[in-house]
C-alpha cells in the first residue's frame, strides 16, 4: 500500500460529488482517480481533487495506485462494476442500495470475500446525528421495549441523478427499492431485530404500463420480537415540499419523535423568499446542522476499517438483510400478498 | 323556534358530558332525561345536567315528549339501543363505533329505516373546521387527484374503563378508533375501502386484554392508497389527549392537516408530571356535531355522517381484526 489510500471514485454525479468532498477530507487518502463514462465531466471534478479522469474503471486500475474504489454509479451498474474492482483486489464502498436482485448482491458477497477486501454499502442514515441519536437512546432502553415504529422520508421527484435515472423503475427500483431503504435500514439497526413479515401497497405513476415507476410506498414491517414498522416514502411530493424525514418509536416506557422539518435553527425570510438557512450545501441535510458531516463520517468509518483491518459496519450481509427486506416490500406492493421472510437459524 | 327535546342513553362513554353541555348550550334543544344501568354514575350526570333520571332506558323511550336520544353506552350494546330507540320512534345520535359486529349494524340500519328516524354518528371529525378545510381544498381541486391518505388517531393511554373489556368495547384501539380516519378518508376520496392490511402490535401495556397498537394499510376502490395508525401510543405523560393528523397527497399537491394544533401551551412548575400541557382555543367539535343533529331533525335533513358511514367504518374495523388474524388482506365487501 501506497503512503496514502488511493481512491477511485465511479461516478460523478451527485452523490460521487459529495464521496469526493467526504474522501478529500480524509488525511490517510487521496482521490487518484475519477471514473465517468462522459470523460469531460470526469476531468472537470478530477481536476479539484488533483486527480486523474478515465472513461472506465478497467483503466483508471491499470493506471493509478487504487486501495478503494468508490461506486456512486447508477444502481443498476454496482454489480459489474464491484465484482471488477473486487476481481482487481480492491476495497470497495458501494452505494446504497448494492444491487437491484438478492442473486447479485450475493455476487458481489462472494466476489469481496474471494479477494478478501472490505465491502461496505454506504447506508448514510447510520451517520446522520439525529438518527444516531435517537438509535442509542432506544439502545439505552429509554423507551422500553420498542412496540411500534413510523419513519417518513418524503420529497418531489429527485432533481438529482444523470438523465433522471432514478425515475426509471428498472435502473433504480423505484422508492421503494431506492429510497425506503434509508428507514428499513435504520430500523433494523435501531432494534436490532429483523423483518419477519412485510406489506406494501405503493403508487406508480407513468406515461406508459411498461414504464410506470412506484414513487409513493406505504409499507408495515413486522420485527420478529414483535415491533410493528410503519415506513413511508415519497418522490411524488409537490415541488415546494422540501425533503422530510421524520422517525418515532413508542415502546413500553415512552415514545421518542425526530424531525427534520422541526428541528433547522435559522429561518431566513425576505420580500421574495422564505428560506430555512443551509449550512451545508446538499439538499437532504439542508437546515440540519450536523456536528459532523453524515457523509464524511461515513467515509471516515470506511477509510479506518480498511486502515486498521476492521469489518464495516454495513458489510455485504448486513446491507444484503437490509436489501432482501425493500426487495420483498416491492414484491409485496405488486401482487398485494404480504411476504414472509426466511428466518435464519 | 322548533325545540328538539333530547335524551341520554348512558353515560358510559365519557364523551356524553360533552355532549349533555353542549344541548345545555344549545337555544333550540332541550336536555330532559338521562338513563343509565350503572344508577349512580347516571344519577350524577342528571343532577349535573338538570334532568330527570330514569334508571331503564326502555322506560325512558317510553316518554312521548322526548325526540331524540344518544346512544353512549359500551359499543356492544349500541345495537340494542338503537333499534329500542328506532322502534319507539326516536331520532337518534350513537357514538362510534356504530356496532361491533357487522349483523349487528345491519340490524341497526333496517330498524332505522323501517321507523323513517334520523340516526347520526358521532364521526365528529366532520366538523372540525381543520378537516372541513381540507375537504373544501380538496374539492376545490386543489390537489388534484388524489392519489394517498395516510392517517394517525394515536392517544394518550387512559385509566382503566370498559374501553379495556373486550366483552363490553368489541376490542381495543383497532376497535376505538379505526372508524374515524376510514371516515374521513371516505369522504375525501369518496371511495369505499376494497382491501385491508392490519397488523396488531405486541403491547405497550402488557397487562391490557385488548390491543394497544396497530398499523391498517388500506387500498380504495379509486386505486387511493392510505394508511391508519390508531394506537393508544402516548405516554401518560403526553401534553395532549392525542392526535388527528392527516397526509392528503394528489397529482397536484399535498395537505398535511393537523387537527388539534390550535393550542396555547403552559409548563407549569407544580406540575411536574406533566411539565408541558397543550390547551386547545380550537373550534368545539361536539357542540358543532350536536348542533347540526339537531338541525338535521328540525329541517328534516340526512346527517352529514349516517348510519351507513357507520356501518362502513364498522367493516374496515371487523376486517382489520381478520387480516391480523390470519396475517392476510381481506378483501371488501366481507363475506356474511
Amino acid at each position: 500500500m501506497a503512503e496514502k489510500l488511493g481512491v477511485a471514485i465511479v461516478g460523478y454525479g451527485f452523490m460521487g460529488a459529495t464521496h469526493m468532498i467526504a474522501w478529500s477530507m480524509v488525511p490517510e487518502a487521496r482521490i487518484t482517480a475519477v471514473v465517468g463514462r462522459n470523460v469531460a465531466k470526469a476531468v472537470e471534478s478530477a481536476y479539484k481533487y488533483g486527480a486523474r479522469a478515465y472513461g472506465s474503471l478497467k483503466e483508471a486500475l491499470s493506471a493509478e495506485a487504487v486501495d478503494v474504489v468508490d461506486v456512486c454509479t447508477p444502481t443498476y451498474t454496482h454489480k459489474d462494476l464491484a465484482v471488477e474492482a473486487f476481481e482487481a483486489g480492491k476495497h470497495v464502498l458501494c452505494e446504497k442500495p448494492m444491487a437491484l436482485t438478492l442473486k447479485d448482491a450475493d455476487e458481489m458477497i462472494w466476489s469481496a470475500g474471494k479477494a478478501d477486501v472490505k465491502f461496505m454499502v454506504a447506508h448514510v442514515l447510520r451517520f446522520f446525528a439525529d438518527y444516531a441519536k435517537a438509535r442509542g437512546l432506544v439502545k439505552q432502553g429509554l423507551v422500553g421495549e420498542p412496540v411500534i415504529a413510523r419513519a417518513q422520508r418524503t420529497s418531489a421527484a429527485p432533481p438529482w441523478g444523470v438523465e433522471s435515472w432514478f425515475l426509471e423503475q428498472a435502473k433504480s427500483g423505484g422508492v421503494t427499492v431506492d429510497l425506503a431503504i434509508h428507514d428499513v435500514d435504520f430500523l433494523r439497526w435501531c432494534l436490532g431485530d429483523e423483518v419477519r413479515r412485510v406489506y406494501a401497497v405503493a403508487c406508480t405513476r407513468g406515461a406508459t404500463p411498461g414504464a410506470m415507476l412506484e414513487d409513493h410506498v406505504l409499507m408495515v414491517l413486522r420485527f420478529r420480537k414483535g415491533c410493528i414498522a410503519h415506513v413511508e416514502a415519497s418522490w411524488a411530493m409537490p415541488g415546494l415540499h422540501p425533503f422530510t424525514t421524520s422517525l418515532e418509536v413508542a415502546g413500553t416506557k415512552g415514545m421518542l419523535n425526530l424531525d427534520n422539518q422541526s428541528t433547522p435553527p435559522i429561518t431566513i425570510t425576505t420580500d421574495k423568499k422564505v428560506e430555512r438557512l443551509n449550512p451545508e450545501t446538499r439538499p437532504w441535510v439542508q437546515g440540519m446542522p450536523f456536528p459532523i458531516d453524515p457523509y464524511y463520517a461515513e467515509i471516515r468509518h470506511f477509510a479506518t476499517c480498511v486502515l486498521e483491518d476492521r469489518e464495516p459496519m454495513m458489510d455485504g450481509e448486513e446491507s444484503r438483510k437490509t436489501l432482501e427486506v425493500v426487495l420483498a416490500a416491492a414484491d409485496s406492493g405488486r401482487s398485494g400478498k404480504p411476504v414472509e421472510l426466511s428466518v435464519e437459524v | 323556534m322548533k325545540t328538539v327535546n333530547v335524551a341520554i342513553l348512558s353515560f358510559a362513554h365519557f364523551h356524553a358530558y360533552s355532549y349533555a353541555r353542549a344541548f345545555k348550550e344549545l337555544p333550540n334543544a332541550k336536555f330532559l332525561a338521562v338513563s343509565d344501568d350503572d344508577v349512580k354514575r347516571g344519577k350524577a350526570a342528571a343532577d349535573r345536567f338538570e334532568a330527570d333520571f330514569i334508571g331503564d332506558y326502555k322506560q325512558l323511550l317510553k316518554r312521548s315528549d322526548i325526540d331524540a336520544v344518544v346512544v353512549t353506552s359500551e359499543n356492544v350494546k349500541h345495537a340494542e339501543m338503537v333499534i329500542a330507540a328506532a322502534e319507539a320512534g326516536k331520532h337518534i345520535l350513537c357514538e362510534k363505533p356504530l356496532a361491533t359486529r357487522l349483523k349487528d349494524a345491519d340490524a341497526m340500519l333496517a330498524a332505522v329505516e323501517k321507523a323513517g328516524v334520523k340516526l347520526q354518528l358521532c364521526y365528529v371529525m366532520r366538523y372540525s373546521r381543520p378537516a372541513l378545510m381540507v375537504k373544501e381544498a380538496v374539492e376545490r381541486g386543489e390537489v388534484g387527484k388524489l392519489r394517498v391518505v395516510t392517517g394517525t388517531n394515536r392517544l394518550r393511554r387512559f385509566e382503566d374503563s370498559w374501553f379495556f373489556n373486550p366483552a363490553l368495547s368489541g376490542g381495543g384501539a383497532v376497535m376505538d378508533h379505526t372508524v374515524h380516519l376510514v371516515d374521513l378518508m371516505r369522504w375525501y376520496t369518496g371511495s369505499e375501502v376494497e382491501r385491508v392490511y392490519t397488523e396488531i402490535g405486541t403491547n405497550i401495556d402488557k397487562s391490557l386484554e385488548v390491543e394497544d397498537s396497530f398499523l391498517t394499510l388500506l387500498s380504495f376502490r379509486n386505486v387511493v392508497i392510505g394508511s391508519i395508525d390508531g394506537s393508544w401510543s402516548r405516554p401518560e405523560t403526553f401534553y395532549t389527549w392525542g392526535d388527528v393528523t392527516l397526509e392528503v397527497l394528489g397529482s397536484e399537491g399535498m395537505i398535511f392537516l393537523d387537527a388539534f394544533k390550535q393550542v396555547a401551551y403552559t409548563c407549569l412548575a407544580e406540575e411536574p408530571k406533566n411539565p408541558v400541557q397543550w390547551h386547545s382555543w380550537g373550534c368545539d367539535v361536539d357542540k358543532e356535531m350536536v348542533a347540526d343533529f339537531i338541525n338535521c331533525i328540525v329541517e328534516d335533513r340526512e346527517p352529514k355522517a349516517a348510519g351507513h358511514d357507520g356501518r362502513q367504518g364498522t367493516e374496515v374495523t371487523l376486517a382489520s381484526y381478520l387480516s391480523a388474524h390470519k396475517g392476510k388482506p381481506v378483501t371488501l365487501p366481507m363475506q356474511r
